[in-house]
Formats: C-alpha cells, sequence, structure tokens
C-alpha cells in the first residue's frame, strides 16, 4: 500500500527530492515527446482531410466546404468542450503569467479538433497555435500530476510549446526560441535546460514518426550585396502586411460580434466567404504548405498581378476565417501572406530593373516570411531561427536578420503590442514576473491586514475613549455597532485632536458622534492596484477592510511598500 | 527540518497566507507535503539572509523577543531598590541635593558627577512641581552607571525653598535615576498621578516610617493599573 501510494505522488520519490532540476528534465522529456506526438498526429489528419476533400474541390458548391467545417468547430468549442474561439497562444500566456501555467486538461485536445475541421476544410488559418496550446495544456497537466509549484509548472508549460513547435516544423531551436520569446518571456538558464531537453524530444518524435526532411527545400541562394540593400524595403511591405492582417483581424472580429447571429453561424459565413475566394484562389485555402513549397523552389509561376491579388486576398482570408470564429493560428498563414510579399516584391523588383541580376525569387519569399513572422509576434529571433531552420538555408542570415529586426520595429512602432500580446494587453491581463502589475497581482489585501488596531463601539464616552488611545499604537480607530458588530465608520485621531484636551467634552459626546461615517473602505478580494488607486484619489494612507460588514484590519502604504519589496525581491531573483 | 505552515510563517515573520502562497510558486526552497513543511535549515537560513528577512527557529526568536522589549519597572521596586531616608540635612537646594546623592547605594555611581547633572537640571527648570514635592533627576539617563532604574526617597528636615511651581516649600523629594527615557516617564507619570492625589500628598506630610509608604505606594499603583 505504502508503495502504490509513492507511485501515485512521484514527487515524493528521492531521487528527485535530492534535486528537482532531475525531476524537471525527466518531465521534460515526457511533455515533449507528448506534444510532439499531438503535432505530428494533427499534422497527419490534417493532410489526410485535405486529400480526402480535394476531390469535392472541382464541384461549384465546394465553396460551402469551409463553411460546414468552419461551424462545426466553432459548435465544437461551444458547445462541447465549452472553450472560446481563437488561437489560444494568449490563452497560455495569460494562464503562465497569471496562474502559474495551470491549464484545463481538456485544451490539450479541443483546440486540436476544432483547428482541424477549420483547417482542414480549407478555412485560412495555422496549425501551429493550437499545437501550442495543447503542448502547453499537456505539460500543464502533467506538472501538476507531479505537483511541481508553480514556477515549474510554468517551465513545464513552455517546454510543451517548445515541444510543439519543434515537432511541426522538426526545428528545435525555433521551439526553444519561441517558447521563451513569447510564451514565458524571459531568459533564464533554469528554464533554458528543460525546454532544450523538450525540444529535442519533440524533434526527435516528429523524426521518428514522418522521417528527418527539412520542411521547405529549395536551391542555393547566391544573395549579392544589392539584394541585402533591396531587402529593406521587403521589411516595409512585410511591416505593412502584418499591421493590415492585425488590424483586419481586429475589425473582423468587431464586426462579426456585432452580427446577432450565433458563433457557429458567424464561422460558417466566415468559412463561406473564404470558399469563394478559394474558387478563384485555391492558393488562399488551407494552411497552405504546398503553395509555400513550390514558392520557395521557385517555381511559382504566376505573373505579379496574379501574385500581388493572391497576396491580399490570403490576408482576406485568414481574417474571415479567424476573425470570424474559425479556430487556428496565424503561424502558417503568416509564412503563405510573407512569401507572396516576398514574391510580389520580387517581380516589381525585375519589372523595374530588369537588368539587375537578383537572386531567385524563393529568397524573397523566404525573407518575407521572416519578416511577416517577425512582425506579427514581435518576436525577431523566433522569425530568424524559424526560417533557418525550415528551410536549411544559412546562407541567407544577414538579410534574413535585416529584414527581421526592421520589420520588427516598424511594427513595434505602430502597434506597440504583438498579435499574440494585444488582446491581453487591452484587457490589462499581460503580467510578466517582476513588473508592477504582477508584484501587486500576486499580493492579496489578505496578506497585508494589519490587525494592531483598537475597535471602539459607538455609545463610548469620549471619557472611556481617552484611555484606549493611551493604550493605541495607531491613529485610527474603528467604530462599530454594539449589537451587531457591524462597521460605521472610522475615527482619525487627527481629527479629534483639539477635542482630546477639553475635559468638558468628556462626558458630552459619545463615539458614534465623533466618527467619520463617510470613509472609502476595501474588501478582502478587492485589486491592490484599484485599492491603491483609491488611496492616491482620496489621498489617505491607510484603509479600513471589511470583511461581512465587520471591520478585520487596517491595510496601509507603509506595509504595503515592506510586503512589495520584499515580493519584487522573491520574484525578481530566482 | 519539518515544520508545520504557521510555524515556518513565525518564524519568517510573515503572514501564514504569503509564505503558502510563495511555497505554492515555488519561491522558496520549502517542500510541502500535506500540512507539513520540509526544509533545510541552511538553505532556508541562507534564502532569507539573501532577500534580507529574519529566520528565527521559535525558541531562538523568543530570546531576542525579550531583549528587545524589557519590561517597565514600576514604582514600588525602584523604591524598594532606592531606599527610604528620613534625615536629609540642608537648608537650600544644594545642600539638600548634595545629601541626598549621597544615600544613593549604587557603588559605582560617581557621586561627584551625578550632584552636577543633577545641578545642571535644577538651573534648567526646577523639578519641584508642587504641594511640596519634588523630583530631582538627571537630565539623560544613565544607562552605563545602574543596572535598574531606582528611586531615593527623601524627607527632608525642613522644608526648603525649592522655586517649585507653586511657590511651596519642598518637604518631600524622590531623587529618580533611570536607564532609559521610556522608563524615566514611565515612573515620572506614575508619581505625578500619586502626588496629584490631595491625601497622599497629607500622608507624605506626616513623615510616614518606610514600611507604611512603601504599602501606601503600592497600593495607589493598584488604582492606577485598576484604572488603566
Amino acid at each position: 500500500m505504502r508503495i502504490l501510494r509513492r507511485w501515485r505522488q512521484p514527487a515524493s520519490w528521492s531521487i528527485f527530492r535530492q534535486d528537482d532540476r532531475l525531476l524537471l528534465i525527466l518531465i521534460a522529456v515526457i511533455v515533449g515527446t507528448c506534444s510532439g506526438l499531438a503535432a505530428v498526429v494533427l499534422n497527419r489528419s490534417l493532410i489526410a482531410m485535405f486529400e480526402w476533400l480535394h476531390h469535392f474541390r472541382h464541384y461549384w458548391w465546394s465553396f460551402i466546404i469551409p463553411a460546414i467545417g468552419a461551424a462545426l468547430s466553432a459548435l465544437f468549442l461551444d458547445k462541447m468542450v465549452k472553450e472560446g474561439a481563437g488561437h489560444g497562444v494568449p490563452e497560455v500566456i495569460y494562464s503562465v503569467s497569471r496562474y502559474g501555467g495551470l491549464m484545463r486538461f481538456r485544451s490539450s485536445f479541443s483546440r486540436l479538433i476544432s483547428s482541424c475541421l477549420t483547417i482542414g476544410s480549407g478555412g485560412s488559418a495555422g496549425p501551429e497555435a493550437p499545437v501550442v496550446m495543447s503542448g502547453a495544456a499537456i505539460g500543464s497537466n502533467i506538472a501538476k500530476f507531479f505537483s511541481l509549484n508553480d514556477r515549474q509548472r510554468v517551465t513545464i508549460v513552455g517546454c510543451g510549446a517548445a515541444g510543439a513547435i519543434s515537432s511541426i516544423f522538426n526545428a528545435p531551436i525555433a521551439g526553444m526560441v519561441f517558447s521563451m520569446e513569447i510564451i514565458l518571456g524571459e531568459w533564464k538558464a533554469a528554464n533554458i535546460v528543460s525546454i532544450a531537453i523538450a525540444s529535442v524530444a519533440g524533434t526527435e518524435i516528429s523524426r521518428i514518426l514522418q522521417g528527418n526532411q527539412i520542411a521547405f527545400s529549395h536551391r542555393l541562394f547566391n544573395v549579392g550585396h544589392l539584394d541585402i540593400v533591396a531587402c529593406i524595403g521587403l521589411a516595409i511591405i512585410s511591416a505593412a502586411a502584418s499591421i493590415l492582417l492585425t488590424r483586419l483581424l481586429g475589425s473582423m472580429h468587431g464586426v462579426s460580434k456585432k452580427i446577432p447571429f450565433p458563433t457557429w453561424m458567424r464561422a460558417a459565413a466566415g468559412g463561406c466567404a473564404v470558399g469563394i475566394i478559394g474558387l478563384f484562389l485555391p492558393v488562399v485555402l488551407g494552411e497552405g504548405y504546398h503553395p509555400l513549397r513550390t514558392m520557395i523552389e521557385g517555381v511559382y509561376t504566376q505573373g505579379i498581378g496574379i501574385v500581388t491579388v493572391a497576396f491580399l486576398a490570403k490576408i482576406l482570408a485568414t481574417s474571415l476565417t479567424l476573425g470570424w470564429g474559425g479556430s487556428g493560428g496565424i503561424f502558417a498563414p503568416c509564412l503563405v501572406i510573407g512569401s507572396l510579399a516576398g514574391l510580389t516584391y520580387h517581380r516589381g523588383l525585375l519589372l523595374l530593373w530588369p537588368s539587375v541580376p537578383w537572386v531567385n525569387e524563393g529568397c524573397f519569399a523566404l525573407l518575407g516570411m521572416a519578416g511577416l513572422v517577425s512582425g506579427m509576434l514581435q518576436a525577431p529571433l523566433t522569425g530568424i531561427f524559424l526560417i533557418i531552420e525550415i528551410t536549411g538555408s544559412y546562407e541567407v542570415i544577414l538579410p534574413l536578420i535585416i529584414v527581421s529586426v526592421i520589420s520588427t520595429t516598424l511594427c513595434h512602432y505602430i502597434e506597440p503590442a504583438s498579435f499574440y500580446l494585444k488582446e491581453l494587453v487591452e484587457k490589462g491581463q499581460l503580467l510578466r514576473q517582476g513588473t508592477d502589475r504582477s508584484v501587486l497581482s500576486d499580493l492579496s489585501v489578505q496578506e497585508l491586514l494589519e490587525k494592531d488596531c483598537m475597535v471602539v463601539k459607538q455609545n463610548m464616552l469620549l471619557r472611556n475613549f481617552i484611555n484606549i488611545i493611551k493604550k493605541s499604537h495607531r491613529n485610527y480607530f474603528p467604530v462599530e455597532d454594539e449589537r451587531t458588530g457591524h462597521f460605521l465608520g472610522i475615527i482619525h485621531l487627527d481629527d479629534i485632536r483639539p477635542y482630546l484636551f477639553n475635559p468638558l467634552m468628556y462626558d458630552a459626546v459619545v463615539l458614534g458622534q465623533m466618527m467619520d461615517t463617510n470613509v472609502e473602505v476595501v474588501y478582502l478580494d478587492d485589486d491592490l492596484s484599484e485599492v491603491l488607486q483609491k488611496m492616491d484619489a482620496n489621498r489617505v494612507f491607510s484603509m479600513p477592510v471589511i470583511a461581512n460588514k465587520k471591520f478585520i484590519g487596517m491595510i496601509s502604504k507603509a506595509t504595503l511598500l515592506d510586503k512589495y519589496r520584499k515580493e519584487l525581491m522573491v520574484q525578481t531573483d530566482l | 527540518m519539518k515544520f508545520s505552515l504557521n510555524d515556518i510563517a513565525r518564524c519568517l515573520d510573515l503572514p501564514v497566507s504569503t509564505v503558502d502562497r510563495w511555497i505554492r510558486q515555488g519561491r522558496i526552497p520549502i517542500h510541502r507535503n500535506g500540512n507539513a513543511c520540509i526544509f533545510k535549515k541552511s538553505v532556508l537560513e541562507k534564502w532569507a539572509f539573501n532577500h534580507s528577512m529574519p529566520f528565527f527557529l521559535p525558541n531562538e526568536e523568543k530570546e531576542i523577543y525579550k531583549g528587545q522589549n524589557p519590561d517597565l519597572t514600576n514604582l514600588l521596586p525602584a523604591m524598594q531598590l532606592g531606599g527610604v531616608f528620613h534625615d536629609i540635612k540642608g537648608a537650600d537646594v544644594e545642600s539638600v541635593l548634595k545629601s541626598a546623592v549621597d544615600k544613593v547605594p549604587v557603588l559605582s555611581i560617581n557621586k561627584e558627577k551625578l550632584y552636577k547633572r543633577l545641578l545642571e537640571r535644577e538651573a534648567l527648570t526646577s523639578t519641584g512641581i508642587g504641594k511640596g514635592v519634588a523630583i530631582p533627576h538627571p537630565r539623560a539617563p544613565l544607562p552605563e552607571e545602574i543596572d535598574k532604574p531606582l528611586i531615593i526617597t527623601c524627607f527632608l528636615e525642613q522644608s526648603i525653598d525649592f522655586a517649585a511651581v507653586d511657590d511651596k516649600p519642598v518637604c518631600v523629594m524622590f531623587l529618580l535615576l533611570s536607564r532609559s527615557i521610556k522608563n524615566h516617564l514611565h515612573l515620572l507619570s506614575r508619581l505625578a498621578f500619586c502626588v496629584r492625589d490631595d491625601l497622599f500628598v497629607e500622608f507624605l506630610r506626616t513623615y510616614p516610617d518606610t514600611s507604611s509608604f512603601l504599602s501606601r505606594i503600592a497600593d495607589c499603583e493598584n488604582l492606577l493599573d485598576e484604572t488603566d
């Protein structure tokens, strides 16, 4: 029996108690493998579904296929697992920053199914964000099983995300960097070890099951000096495309919310629109890995006009799919839009300066991809490493870096928060460790309570009150009702000081007549930043805390500073 | 080591909810197993030091606590220590103070110096608080010279002019020597409470013997403790 119990609590095994880093590494392997598997499963089922539906693409009514897929996915999310639409990455970031990475078990498969329905039927979205969410949820639940603490759980959630990205792109470094740069938002040696191991595990599982192949192979590029100069223009275009996509997604979301239809009908309408676009430009359908390959290989034959239209149509289709309630990420659409932007730019260059020996158009497609990923996610390192790894083309590293950083900077200038963080920042839910907001949200009113105040009754005479003042260490005296014990008001020593030295008043007034009844009070579950705002607005340094109409203590700025400093120290230097 | 959550919170001088949260968040090197908190003393001590937080095991903590807050000495023990004298000679402030200082029952004290300090204090304003009572004392406390606060009660052979607040001649002196300002104020306020009572002053004028005087003081202090 004892052995059994020990088995159920692996965290208490002596080998792990010695050093919990060992435990984290082992869990990282498990989580990396699981999330890698999830990625492979989604990838395979997407391919299968796409091939199965391929036969129907030639019919005129094929435009309703994406509508059906999107509606089913919205119904599944809304009715069966009861989760919000969207791609899931903001949810992961929020759970990491607010709840120590705590996530529901159902999140580990819900997005896989819904995004498979949306994308497999032709919706323009990416499978990466759903896989990241699954990986993160798998990590969170495994961490819960091993009864890890919040800090360790966050690391394991990062491991899940890293394993998922590593597996789906066969790109371990990109997985690591994505997890650190976007999910965790901090670079710490303690995290890197586990996340690297999860990346390796995720990549390995994908290589075992799908073979070790570079996702988008291509010919060797000869990048000249002029190409490096020209890529500045591409950076500007990809930044503009990123902004356009972000804004369009936002406005589509706003428009669809105003329509009084149930979610699944909205998703169907969006899917229908995408299907109609897809009738004319099939490149916009699905996650778009196949057209991506042809573009990078340089065999995409359409002229500048069609490429430009496709570039804009893909942006529109993505915002229609995701903005109207379909499920999926923006990673893959970003890659497609980026490569279309690169092609457009290349065709434009050829038109203007036909005699210059520009590098192959595949190179520009690749740079455009990096530009869009960096711009949308405002994560230049993720963009750089991802493109290098999925194309295996180290020779383009210089223009790649230039495009990535310029695109990130420009996007940051216009949209201060990246696409993933935008929603959270707008709701004020982004809490990165060690920031004012995170310190305040971690502290609770309960922890700051000062209980050394002496409570007085409302019918007490001033004469008796003088004796109480003698013994008290505080300037505030909360007044309560004798019978009910309810808080009535507060007496501040400063307000009554003149009367204290007037013995004639000692028997003439009771405390109920002297107290200030018009006081702002704090409740136990109040948010500390709001409490501070109240204090500043009323120019007070202390406020009474009330629970069940009864006084339970004071909260003051002095104590707050003391605890704030301790909290900040504890949060930052681990 | 294995402690309960409450004990740990007391050791670190933090609210229980904070320690609970820190353990859950993994910010403090303590492992939680049910209600038991398991930790290595050396690791936790180092952690507390690095975060400039106190860390005391329960028995150590009490000693520190005692050292910081010594109990205030009341009138009776101080008066018992200082002694009651009925034969203080002198016709003016200087001479009575001189003979009072001679009675101070502490060997380690420099009586010449103490006398000078008492005079300095008198030069500031008289310590005659009225009703024939004076409470001479040095301006600063004497933490080095004495171990415990003491009051030397001096009944004067003849009443003298002390330049008291009510200009009445003084017949009783309480020479007040304390180690800290806090205890000085404490004794002074208790003494003032006694003197405020006219019956007590009448009693003083009867030159009572030592035992009845001390028992009267004990009564007064009891009364004072009751009203508090």
